[in-house]
């Protein structure tokens, strides 16, 4: 039998999957991309570098933090310029809270497609914590736009360090009890553990990227590989699982939100004063660039061509849930119809981040 | 005046107390008005409930008590919605299954006595319909509803109503066995099958005392009965939208919503009558509200699991009906023959083997 799943099906998101049922195994599986391209890689060929800052973030709002962290990153490196030490920390803070929240909306995913819907509204809860201090930071919730080429737009708030601190020690005594609530329990972990296996060598041959493939067991991140901003002052662990099911998966992200809480700790604690932006001049010179940072997703690149213009020649962004979405069908193959929410939800896809 | 002939039965039959007896039955006590009632508090509470487990505020604005009367106000606004029936859909079954699935569900009512008095009919006697085999009759109903899933799942002529549909009977598999397997024990102990005569057996020490483990089976597999999670795979919403029904709109609907609460009351009032000792208790209040108020506090623990379990996979359910529950449903069934036969004086009441 040949299931539409989605797009007006409660999980599927705004895309679909034609699934091939037999009886309850899915004998096969092929997504359906494209409901919401917006082509934002060809709209930022057509707007100046600093216009592009709020169409790349809408790639993925989510994340969006890291999102133009890459962007901005990849941008001065074609300019050559160094932003303010005191950025680059406030980068990372803004980073890591953009990382903490994006988890906390994939644990809320993960939750409601095992079918647990308290902590489908926890987590939603507890993201206020950060959106909040994002707003404090930033003056808006989401879609912040807040990272500029040459540094950051606002310089810390006052009381926003205290703030931050209090904030950070009730979400650790929450981040028990989600894991008392959904990690160890039972019914959560027969649904997850041994279901979707995937293995070291396919999630490499996959390119699949990100916490999927730590919790496959290969331990790579471009924060601690190729260290940008002020992470490599900042000695945080990389988790990784070995199982590559998923289960291991949601730990992997469960323990990014401790180190997460970690950095952002360590980078209040270290950060310096002085200078927030430096002036940059509207155009770039003549040249080409990748440049990637670690999203919540995984490994974000930005390949970006200059011809000497105010306008990037060409944008192509590499976005970590199109090569995770490759790995899907891989998975889903030969799973009962009742794991396809589970497994989609596992691997943290975003369909805006997909199709761009 | 007198009429004659089948019209002066009728006139006679109408007018009788036997008749407006039954009316009133039906009607409030037993019947429609207790079930809405009931219905409404129900889904209210689980509304507000399971919003404090959330973290959530629930239903606020409509009525006294934040909101008591949300589901009055969904149910009117549900009630002005037009009904569609699938293009491709079978009309007759289609149309049919939703009010024989609220008749079906609602029948089991009619056989719970809700009160200690056996007379057949009396005032006193909350019961719509007396009989001895009352408790085979309401476990009859049960068992029926699943296979009017699975008409209307293939009526609907919809990919995921059928696979509702498969669902439901599969589910009917998973539990069914340990259910009356769980059932067998309390009978053998009671020595009958009417609820009256159960409940009068554990006038000096309830089931739940005497056999845990059969309590245990039984409430596991009376949440599968009713589709509770973490058994509410025929419904399973992330996996297969609503289940079997799920094309029904409008009225059709609401009266598969009703019967699912139909069905959470007649299993917590099972529940209570089998293992927690019925209307028994104190004198201070009366009977019916011993048992009104001990099926309350069952169907609470009922709607518990929803705010703290995932959903179960339909190869799990299945696994843990018959390579669990039946087994231990199983050794209470032994362990109550042991009983009987070689410590007789801990078991009240046993008929069993004489």
């Amino acid at each position: 039998m040949k299931v539409r799943w989605g797009p007006q099906h409660p999980v599927s998101g705004q895309w679909s999957f034609f699934l091939d049922v037999d009886a309850d195994v899915v004998v096969g599986m092929e997504p359906d991309v494209g409901y919401t391209h917006r082509g934002i890689e060809k709209v930022a060929e057509n707007r100046t570098y600093i216009q592009d800052v709020p169409i790349v973030e809408r790639a993925c709002i989510f994340d969006a933090g890291n999102f133009v962290f890459g962007y901005v990153e990849a941008v001065e490196e074609l300019m050559g310029i160094e932003v303010p030490e005191r950025a680059k920390f406030i980068r990372v803070i803004v980073g890591e809270m953009s990382r903490i929240a994006s988890h906390l909306y994939w644990l809320c995913l993960m939750s409601i497609a095992v079918g647990l819907e308290t902590m489908l509204m926890w987590p939603v809860n507890d993201r206020e914590l950060f959106l909040d201090l994002l707003e404090m930071l930033t003056g808006i919730r989401l879609t912040y736009s807040y990272f500029i080429p040459g540094g950051v737009r606002y310089d810390l708030p006052a009381g926003f360090r205290e703030e931050t601190e209090r904030r950070m020690d009730y979400f650790e005594r929450r981040l028990k009890d989600y894991y008392k609530m959904l990690y160890l329990n039972r019914t959560f972990q027969m649904r997850t553990k041994d279901v979707g296996v995937l293995k070291q060598a396919d999630a490499i041959r996959m390119s699949v990227v990100g916490p999927n493939l730590r919790g496959s067991g290969v331990k790579i991140d471009v924060r601690k590989d190729e260290p940008y901003a002020a992470y490599d002052q900042i000695d945080f662990t990389v988790p990784t699982e070995s199982e590559g099911d998923t289960y291991a998966r949601s730990l992997v992200r469960f323990h990014e939100m401790e180190q997460s809480i970690f950095i952002i700790r360590e980078a209040l604690k270290k950060i310096p004063s002085g200078q927030i932006r430096v002036n940059v001049s509207p155009s770039v010179p003549k040249g080409e660039v990748y440049s990637r940072v670690e999203s919540a997703r995984g490994e974000l690149g930005y390949y970006i061509v200059s011809d000497g213009g105010n306008k990037p020649y060409r944008l192509k962004m590499s976005a970590p849930s199109f090569r995770s979405l490759l790995s899907l069908p891989q998975i889903m193959r030969g799973v009962p119809m009742a794991d396809v929410p589970t497994l989609y939800m596992s691997l943290d896809l975003i369909p805006l981040d997909v199709d761009r | 005046m007198a009429a004659v002939g089948f019209l002066g039965l009728f006139l006679d039959f109408l007018f009788s107390m036997y008749f407006l007896e039954l009316l009133l039955k039906v009607v409030v006590f037993p019947g429609l008005m207790f079930i809405s009632l009931f219905a409404m508090v129900v889904i209210w509470f689980e509304r507000k409930f399971l919003a404090r487990i959330h973290l959530r505020i629930g239903p606020l604005h409509v009525g006294p008590m934040m909101g008591l009367f949300q589901p009055i106000a969904d149910f009117l606004k549900v009630l002005g919605k037009e009904i569609i029936v699938p293009s491709n859909a079978h009309r007759t079954m289609y149309n049919l299954a939703p009010i024989l699935v609220v008749t079906i569900s609602g029948m089991g009512l009619a056989f719970i006595p809700f009160g200690p008095s056996p007379s057949v009919m009396s005032i006193k006697n909350w019961v719509i319909y007396y009989t001895p085999f009352n408790l085979l009759l309401i476990l009859m109903f049960f068992t029926i509803r699943p296979l009017i899933a699975i008409g209307a799942g293939w009526a609907s002529n919809s990919k995921f109503s059928t696979i509702g549909a498969l669902r439901a009977a599969f589910q009917l598999l998973a539990y069914e066995v340990p259910l009356l397997i769980s059932i067998a024990s309390v009978i053998m102990l009671a020595g009958s099958f009417d609820l009256i005569q159960i409940v009068q057996s554990q006038s000096k020490v309830w089931f739940i005392i005497l056999q845990p483990i059969g309590f245990l089976v039984f409430f596991v597999a009376m949440m599968a009965e009713l589709g509770r999670r973490p058994f509410d795979l025929p419904h399973a919403e992330q996996e297969i939208v609503f289940g079997w029904p799920t094309e029904y709109t409008g009225i059709q609907f609401m009266c598969v919503m009703l019967a699912e609460y139909i069905d959470l009351c007649v299993g917590s009032l099972l529940i209570t009558a089998l293992f927690l000792g019925g209307w028994l208790g104190p004198a201070f209040i009366p009977p019916i509200a011993w048992f009104l108020l001990k099926s309350l506090i069952v169907t609470v623990v009922i709607i518990m699991g929803r705010g703290v379990f995932p959903r179960f996979r339909m190869d799990q359910l299945l696994d843990l009906g018959w390579t669990v529950l039946i087994p231990l449903a199983l050794i209470q069934v032994l362990v109550v023959l042991a009983l009987a036969q070689f410590a007789p004086w801990i078991l009240p009441n046993v008929t069993l083997g004489g």
